[in-house]
C-alpha cells in the first residue's frame, strides 16, 4: 500500500496535491496539503537530529512531504527515517547559509573562476547605488 | 620479476632506471601485473585490470626507448586511473552497479595525456560509488566493496579515490591518479600515507571524467613522493577546449624545474590554528614534530586563522545541487536504489528539492569567500595543518555518526578551487600514517608542491612501506 492509499486519497487526487506540493515546496505547511499527517514519525523526534525553529521545522516536514509525494513507493521504512535525519541536517545548512549577510551587489560565483592572481584593490567608494535608494 | 624494493620506488627512481636501460618498462609493467593480481582482490584496489592494454604499451614504450626516443619521467611508469575516467573500450563503471556495463568509445584527457608521454595503464582503481555524489555512511559504498587499507587490512583506505590510494600505498603501480570535490585526493592520501595533490581548480582537464560537481571537480596524481607528484602534474596540467572550466592556456599550464624551484622562492609559512576542532592525540604530537621540522626549513612559520562563516554549508549545498542534477536521470529514475550505501539510496531526492535561489545564495557566498581567501594569501604562500584528525577509521564504521567532523578547510580549499598536497608526516604507534596538508592561493600549484619536496628532503615517512 502506498502513501496515497493510506491518506486516503484517491490517485488523481494524490497526483493533484503531489503537483501542488512540488510547486509550492518551500510556503505550504506539509499539514496544509496532507491533513493526515506524515507517514514517518515526526521529523523532530529524529535521534540525532538538529533542533529547528518552527518556520524550518515546517519548510523541513513539507519538504520531507514532498518527498514521500513523489518517490515515496521507492522507499522503505529504514530509508525514511535515515532521509528524515538528512532532511533535518539540510534544513539547518539552508538555515545557515540564508543568515549570511549578502547585500544586493554581491554576485554569484555562477562558474568557478578561481582568483589566479589578485586584482587591483579599487579605490573605495563613498556610498553603493543600492545604499542610496 | 622485480623485487618489492624496485616496486617501491618513487617514479623519478624508476624513471632513472629505466632511462638508463637498468630495467625495461615491460618487465616493470609485468611485475606490477603480478603484485596487483595477487594484492589486488585482498584489498579491493582495483575495478579492473587492464594487461593486454598495459603489454601492448609497455612494449611500445621499450622500443621508443631503445630507439633513442625517450619521453620523459613517465615514460614506462605502470599506473592506474580511478575508475571514472573513460578509457576507450574498458568498462568505466563509476564504482557503481548501474553503470556497471558501461563503455565510452573515447578516452579521457587525461588518459591521452598519459599517454603521450609513454605512461602504461596498468587497471582501472576502485573508488567510493559516484565519487560519493549521492552520499555514503559505510566504506563499502563500491561496487568493488570496501577498499582495505594495505597498513592495516581492517582499516579504511578513506575514499572516494580509494582504489587509488591502497595501490600507490602497496606498490600495484607506480603511480595513480585520483580526483577530488571535497576531500577525496587528500584523505585517502592521508590514511594510506602516499603524497597526493589535488591541482588547482581547471588545471587539469576533466573531459571523459564523471560529473558530479561542476564547479568543484578536481583531477590529481597520487604517489610516493611530492616530486613524484609535481612530475604527473606537469604531463596531465593544461587547457582543454574539451573542459570549459579549464583554465587559459598560459595558466592552466604546469612547467616542473626541479632545481630552480626548491631554491628559488622563500615562502611564507602560515600554521592554521582553527582547521580542526581537535586532533586525536596521537596525531596532535606527530603534527607537532612535523611543526618543528618545518620551523627548520621555513623559519618565518607563523600561526594563522581560516576566516569563519558557513563555507561548509554552502560548499555542501552546491555540491549537493549540482550532484542531484549531474545524477537527475539516475534519482529519476528511482535506479539510485541499486547503490550499495543507504545513504546513496535515498540522498538524491533530497538533493533534488534544493532551491535554486539557495543554491544562488550558496555562490554569492562563494564569491565573497574567494576574496577573503585571496586576502589571507597576502600574508602568507602557503597553509599547513594535520590532512585530517584522525587516522584510517575502522571498515565497519557507519561514517555518518562516526566520522563526522568540521572540515572549513577542505570547504574552503575546494570551494575556492585551491590547490593541497597531502604528505605523510608520521605513523602511530598502531603503525597508522598521519598526513601533513599545505594549501596555496588558486594558481600557485607550485608553492604546495615545494613545500612538500622540502619537506620531504629531511624526513623519511613516505619512503616507509606497510608489510603485506
Amino acid at each position: 500500500m502506498d502513501d496515497s492509499e493510506k491518506s486516503g486519497l484517491s490517485r488523481r487526487q494524490f497526483a493533484r496535491r503531489a503537483a501542488l506540493l512540488s510547486a509550492t515546496a518551500s510556503l505550504a505547511p506539509a499539514a496544509c496539503i496532507f491533513p493526515d499527517g506524515p507517514a514517518a514519525p515526526p521529523s523532530q523526534d529524529t535521534p540525532g537530529a538538529p533542533k529547528l525553529s518552527p518556520e524550518s521545522q515546517t519548510e523541513a516536514d513539507a519538504r520531507f512531504q514532498q518527498i514521500l509525494a513523489q518517490s515515496g513507493d521507492r522507499l522503505t521504512a529504514e530509508d525514511k527515517t535515515l532521509l528524515q535525519k538528512m532532511n533535518q541536517m539540510a534544513q539547518s545548512g539552508l538555515d545557515r547559509v540564508r543568515a549570511y549577510p549578502l547585500q544586493n551587489g554581491d554576485a554569484p560565483a555562477l562558474y568557478l573562476k578561481p582568483l589566479v592572481e589578485r586584482e587591483k584593490k579599487k579605490p573605495e567608494t563613498p556610498a553603493s547605488p543600492a545604499k542610496k535608494s | 620479476m622485480l623485487s618489492e624494493s624496485v616496486l617501491y620506488l618513487s617514479v623519478s627512481e624508476l624513471a632513472k632506471k629505466i632511462q638508463s636501460k637498468q630495467i625495461s618498462p615491460v618487465e616493470l609493467t609485468e611485475s606490477y601485473l603480478a603484485r596487483s593480481e595477487a594484492l589486488g582482490p585482498k584489498l579491493n584496489a582495483y575495478a579492473r585490470l587492464t594487461p593486454e592494454l598495459a603489454l601492448d604499451q609497455a612494449r611500445a614504450a621499450e622500443k621508443d626507448i631503445q630507439r633513442g626516443h625517450y619521453r620523459g619521467p613517465l615514460h614506462g611508469i605502470p599506473y592506474a586511473a580511478k575508475d571514472l575516467l573513460a578509457v576507450k573500450g574498458i568498462p568505466t563503471t563509476w564504482g557503481a552497479k548501474p553503470f556497471a556495463d558501461q563503455v565510452f568509445d573515447y578516452n579521457a584527457t587525461v588518459i591521452d595525456h598519459l599517454h603521450n608521454v609513454g605512461a602504461v595503464l596498468l587497471g582501472k582503481a576502485a573508488m567510493i560509488e559516484l565519487a560519493g555524489g549521492m552520499g555514503y555512511m559505510y566504506a563499502s559504498a563500491s561496487l568493488q566493496g570496501e577498499t582495505k587499507n594495505p597498513w592495516d587490512a581492517t582499516c579504511w583506505t578513506c575514499g572516494s579515490s580509494s582504489g587509488s590510494g591502497a595501490i600507490v600505498a602497496a606498490a600495484l603501480a607506480g603511480f595513480a591518479i585520483g580526483t577530488e570535490t571535497w576531500g577525496s585526493i587528500v584523505c585517502p592520501s592521508a590514511f594510506c600515507g602516499v603524497s597526493g595533490l589535488r591541482p588547482t581548480y581547471g588545471r587539469v582537464s576533466r573531459y571523459g571524467a564523471m560529473a558530479l560537481s561542476y564547479s568543484m571537480d578536481k583531477i590529481g596524481p597520487m604517489a610516493r613522493s611530492a616530486e613524484d607528484c609535481t612530475n604527473i602534474f606537469a604531463a596531465i596540467a593544461g587547457h582543454d577546449a574539451l573542459d570549459r572550466g579549464t583554465l587559459p592556456v598560459d595558466r592552466a599550464a604546469f612547467t616542473y624545474s626541479p632545481a630552480a624551484e626548491l631554491k628559488g622562492r622563500t615562502l611564507r609559512v602560515g600554521w592554521l590554528t582553527n582547521a580542526w576542532k581537535q586532533l586525536d592525540a596521537p596525531i596532535a604530537k606527530i603534527i607537532d614534530t612535523a611543526k618543528s621540522n618545518l620551523k627548520h626549513h621555513f623559519p618565518s612559520v607563523r600561526d594563522a586563522a581560516l576566516p569563519e562563516g558557513p563555507w561548509e554549508d554552502a560548499a555542501n549545498l552546491i555540491l549537493s545541487a549540482e550532484g542531484a542534477s549531474a545524477f537527475s536521470p539516475l534519482i529519476r529514475s528511482g535506479r539510485v536504489k541499486e547503490l550499495n550505501d543507504p545513504m546513496g539510496r535515498v540522498a538524491g531526492y533530497l538533493n533534488q528539492t534544493i532551491p535554486g535561489s539557495d543554491y544562488t545564495s550558496a555562490l554569492r557566498i562563494r564569491e565573497i569567500l574567494q576574496k577573503k581567501v585571496t586576502d589571507l594569501f597576502d600574508s602568507y604562500d602557503v597553509l599547513v595543518t594535520a590532512s585530517q584528525p584522525v587516522t584510517a577509521t575502522p571498515l565497519s564504521l557507519n561514517l555518518f555518526t562516526g566520522l563526522s567532523f568540521p572540515d572549513p578547510l577542505g570547504a574552503i580549499g575546494n570551494l575556492c578551487g585551491l590547490p593541497a598536497l597531502s604528505v605523510p608526516c608520521g605513523f602511530t604507534d598502531k603503525n597508522l600514517p598521519v598526513g601533513l596538508q599545505f594549501v596555496a592561493r588558486a594558481g600557485d600549484d607550485a608553492a604546495v608542491l615545494q613545500a612538500g619536496r622540502t619537506f620531504q628532503q629531511s624526513t623519511t615517512h613516505h619512503r616507509r612501506h606497510p608489510r603485506l
